[in-house]
């Protein structure tokens, strides 16, 4: 659906609305994704979705509804739904007013329309170079490729009108050659970047590199942790730059702002404008969302706020609402780690004896307030000798403090968008002083 | 609702697009959240989600396409797209995955239910949860309650192009309630029932089984108590599980690598693959003999019961592990087939937008003979745990390691102190060998997980391990903490 379109569907439940007062937010997605194994295509999807969100306020009291009707009688139905919650729920002496104008500018390049666009035969086409990449290297990949793209349109009663449009397109691969495997991915807002072989070359590189794994002793490494395996361990601090964890207690930065919690070489930064992130401008109450820096060189500096924390907490409202009302409070989007000087390789050539980790699989929260994750290695885990990578390690399992890995960590100058299973984050590869393994695997 | 002239359309779109096989799906969700936090509503929320999936067939691939757009053009447009994946993944395809399923139903199902949810007032119901949320607050230094109710109800019609015609009307309840106590720089979390709140597959009943009110206050206590317990030790020691820490240690340690589209690799690249290979069919140990587990999609307050799946086939119950040896997967047509077995009908779709895909299900590991507090006679040193806190395996499942709200020290056979962060870990075989007690049918739960994530893209499937507590011989406790 086109930007246009959506917003006319927006006026239109708006003015059908029997609230006092009305948001509407209406999400489109349309997104394609084909699934391999044993280089062959075992899945392979469209989903297109419109939902209509709509939340009706009455004095103090709030109701939400929703639909994917897009027929007056149906929009009708889901408004009324909407007030008689309002008029059923208890007041909400916290419930912000709605938001009325403002102007939001998306990034260049979120959205891309040969993106939108991409059909099952540009995902096939991708696919084929992988597989032959796979073949090539005598070895079977596992994966997809995906393209999709998104819409958000968020209208008040009270005049606003905010759009954001984007697009995202993907590749990844796990290489699998008899006793090892690898990883690689992409992804991009441009699906004319996508390079199945290139993706699929480092993967098997990987796999390749692995063979064989032997198994080293648990305890304290130094190790160098990929893009893909830092960004999935740093996701897990995210719930901890939220305004609502930190004055519940539950986040590290309840001991307190302006405090050093990380190394001098660690700043951690929310820029929904970073050219590796391209997000929305606006957040779900229709406030701007601005640049947050989370950590500034190791001190703990600001959190990210919703209109109701920004007034309890007495700050500028940073624009990071969920759609309202919500038990979440607000949440950082997307965490981006300041890139250090050295290159990967210089890193790995500059670590005498040390693992390098391709990827982490299942890390889980242990300890929420000491940061305590556990979790296990896969992919492409190797152990480096004299500079060297000497061969691949057997899987481990690590049980070690998100902060301990932040005040012990040298971030390498190449940064990657990384997909993740729980949340998107932009880093670097980064290497760390005593990182602890618990237990180890068979393979 | 019957979409019965625009399932024939879609299905007779595709066969004219080239399908050899075809289904659609229609369904209507509806989906009801109320949460309260702090004394505030937080959320209250009615959604309905009305579209269709269709699966279409073609020269050994599947292509998937799904909608909300119920108009003739939307259906011919969303038929079309279909197959045309189907014929795209086709015509590059180095092994054939698919084949056409062959047989068909014509039948009805509903979910038993007591009580209606419709039946109860809103203000009913949002005055539940804010009363238990209140009686949370025991102390100051409970810094967040939370008290939670989801009503789910799904009208979903299957029509596919060999015959069948299934209509289903399921319907899920749960409720929980959550106290999160902070006292300087230890947080302590106890939440009820079990740690997601009780999830089944009924009406209203389901909630009020919860008992939210009744043991709101104990909770909160509990929460408080955890700051100033000790420690959980460390070492090797006997350990008893609560019903729906079994439940967890089941749905991750059994019913994940028993999902044969793991074990076939269909789940490589993300979810991981699986120990329980083929070859170790009919011959791997394991458990100890009292450990069975058998998927039965038929079992009445099954989080996941239901009459068929979503690729049309009729509920049944089969073995996944008798007496500790396995002799079973969780599978799917095209999965079972492989292996020379018929499907025992474990395949699940989110919603209408999401593939069909093989799901845990109701996966329940049989009763035993103890009444569970004779669990603890005979174990000299040991900790009794309760509540899931912190879950993580590898990718083929088997080193894992769990962690618990809370726990109680066991000495000489008896309850003794509260310890605070337990956890323990394993090897999957090594740990379910050394069960030597499940408790009995007395307090044998049904636990839903309303959150199991697998596939990609990602869903989040309904699920339910039927458990009571059990006991573990020498386990390695505070994994967690050590080093």
């Amino acid at each position: 659906m086109q930007v246009s379109e959506r917003e006319a569907l927006a006026r239109r439940v708006l003015n059908l609305s029997p609230a006092p007062a009305t948001e509407v937010c209406v999400f489109d997605d349309d997104s394609a994704l084909t699934r391999f194994t044993h280089n062959s295509i075992h899945q392979n999807v469209a989903q297109r979705n419109l939902t209509v969100r709509i939340r009706a306020v009455d004095g103090k009291r709030q109701g939400v509804a929703s639909c994917d009707a897009l027929d007056e009688p149906g929009l009708r139905r889901t408004a009324e739904r909407a007030l008689e919650i309002a008029r059923l729920s208890p007041e909400d002496a916290e419930m912000s007013p709605l938001a009325g104008g403002g102007t939001f500018t998306t990034p260049q390049g979120a959205f891309v329309s040969a993106t939108a666009q991409a059909g099952a035969q540009r995902r096939a086409d991708v696919t084929e170079t992988i597989f032959a990449q796979m073949e090539g290297h005598n070895q079977w990949g596992a994966g997809f490729v995906t393209t999709a793209s998104s819409g958000v349109t968020l209208a008040t009663s009270a005049g606003l009108l905010a759009s954001y449009d984007a697009t995202d397109a993907g590749i990844n691969v796990k290489a699998n050659a008899g006793n090892s495997t690898g990883f690689a991915e992409q992804h991009v807002r441009d699906q004319r970047a996508l390079d199945g072989r290139a993706v699929a070359g480092r993967a098997a590189e990987k796999a390749r590199l692995g063979s064989d794994p032997q198994a080293v002793d648990v305890g304290d490494w130094t190790v160098i942790i990929e893009p893909a395996a830092f960004g999935e361990l740093l996701s897990y601090l995210a719930q901890h730059f939220s305004a609502q964890s930190y004055v519940d207690g539950s986040s590290f930065l309840s001991d307190g702002l302006d405090r050093t919690y990380a190394g001098d070489n660690v700043t951690i930064r929310d820029d929904y404008a970073h050219p590796e992130v391209l997000g929305m401008p606006f957040d779900f109450e229709g406030s701007l969302t601005r640049p947050v820096t989370l950590i500034d060189r190791g001190v703990g500096r600001h959190v990210v706020t919703d209109a109701y924390y920004a007034a309890r907490l007495g700050v500028a409202n940073t624009g990071h609402a969920l759609p309202a009302p919500n038990a979440y409070g607000p949440q950082p989007r997307t965490l981006i780690l300041e890139p250090g000087t050295k290159s990967r390789e210089e890193l790995i050539a500059q670590t005498k004896r040390g693992l390098l980790i391709t990827r982490f699989w299942y890390i889980r929260p242990v300890d929420q307030r000491q940061t305590i994750v556990t979790g296990m290695t896969r992919d492409g885990t190797f152990l480096i000798e004299n500079g060297r990578i000497a061969g691949g390690v057997r899987n481990m399992r690590f049980n070690q403090s998100i902060l301990g890995v932040l005040r012990a960590c040298e971030p390498a100058r190449e940064l990657m968008r990384t997909g993740g299973y729980a949340y998107q984050c932009v880093v670097p590869a980064v290497k760390v002083e005593r990182f602890h393994f618990s237990s180890g695997t068979e393979f | 609702m019957t979409y019965e002239s625009a399932a024939q359309r879609a299905l007779d779109t595709a066969a004219a697009r080239g399908a050899q096989y075809a289904d659609v799906r229609f369904e209507r969700d509806r989906s009801e959240n109320i949460e309260v936090r702090n004394g505030r509503v937080a959320t209250l929320s009615d959604d309905e989600s009305i579209g269709y999936g269709i699966r279409a067939f073609y020269e050994g691939a599947w292509g998937f396409a799904a909608s909300p757009d119920t108009s003739d053009r939307g259906i011919d447009q969303t038929a079309a797209r279909a197959v045309e994946i189907a014929k795209a993944g086709s015509a590059i395809a180095r092994e054939r995955f698919g084949e056409a399923p062959s047989e068909a139903y014509v039948d009805r199902y509903a979910t038993p239910m007591e009580e209606d949810p419709r039946s109860v007032p809103l203000a009913e119901r949002v005055g539940l949860l804010l009363d238990a949320e209140r009686l949370l607050h025991v102390a100051p230094r409970i810094r967040v309650g939370r008290a939670w109710m989801d009503l789910w109800r799904k009208e979903s019609e299957f029509y596919s192009s060999i015959g069948s015609r299934i209509a289903q009307e399921t319907a899920q309840s749960g409720s929980g309630i959550e106290a999160l106590a902070v006292d300087g720089g230890d947080a302590q979390d106890r939440t009820w029932p079990g740690d997601n709140g009780l999830y089944q597959g009924g009406g209203y009943e389901i909630i009020r089984k919860a008992a939210l009110r009744e043991n709101a206050q104990r909770i909160g206590e509990e929460a408080v108590a955890l700051l100033s317990a000790p420690q959980c030790p460390q070492g090797t020691m006997d350990v008893v599980l609560g019903g729906s820490q079994v439940s967890l240690q089941i749905h991750e340690s059994c019913g994940h690598p028993a999902e044969l589209d793991r074990v076939m690799g269909w789940e490589a690249n993300f979810s991981g693959t699986s120990f329980l290979e083929i070859d170790q069919l009919d011959r791997l140990q394991y458990g100890s003999p009292l450990v069975t587990i058998v998927v039965d999609n038929t079992l009445p307050l099954g989080f996941a019961t239901c009459g068929y799946d979503d690729e049309g086939a009729k509920s049944v119950r089969s073995d996944i592990i008798r007496e500790g040896v396995l002799r079973g997967y969780l599978m799917s047509r095209d999965t079972a087939r492989r292996i020379g077995r018929a499907t025992n009908a474990c395949v699940r779709a989110e919603s209408w937008m999401h593939v069909p895909m093989i799901r845990m299900c109701n996966l329940n590991l049989l009763p035993g003979a103890t009444p569970f507090e004779q669990l603890f006679e005979g174990i000299k040193h040991g900790i009794y745990m309760e509540s899931n806190r912190s879950w993580s395996i590898d990718d083929r499942r088997l080193n894992f390691q769990f962690g618990c709200q809370i726990g109680w020290e066991i000495v000489d056979g008896k309850r003794t102190r509260m310890v605070k962060n337990p956890t323990y870990g394993g090897m999957t075989p090594r740990f379910w060998n050394s069960c030597d007690a499940v408790a009995d049918a007395n307090s044998w739960e049904a636990w839903g997980t309303p959150n199991c994530g697998k596939g990609e893209p990602m869903q989040t499937g309904r699920t339910s391990q039927c458990a009571a507590p059990a006991r573990f011989r020498d386990i390695e406790v505070g994994v967690g903490y050590a080093g």
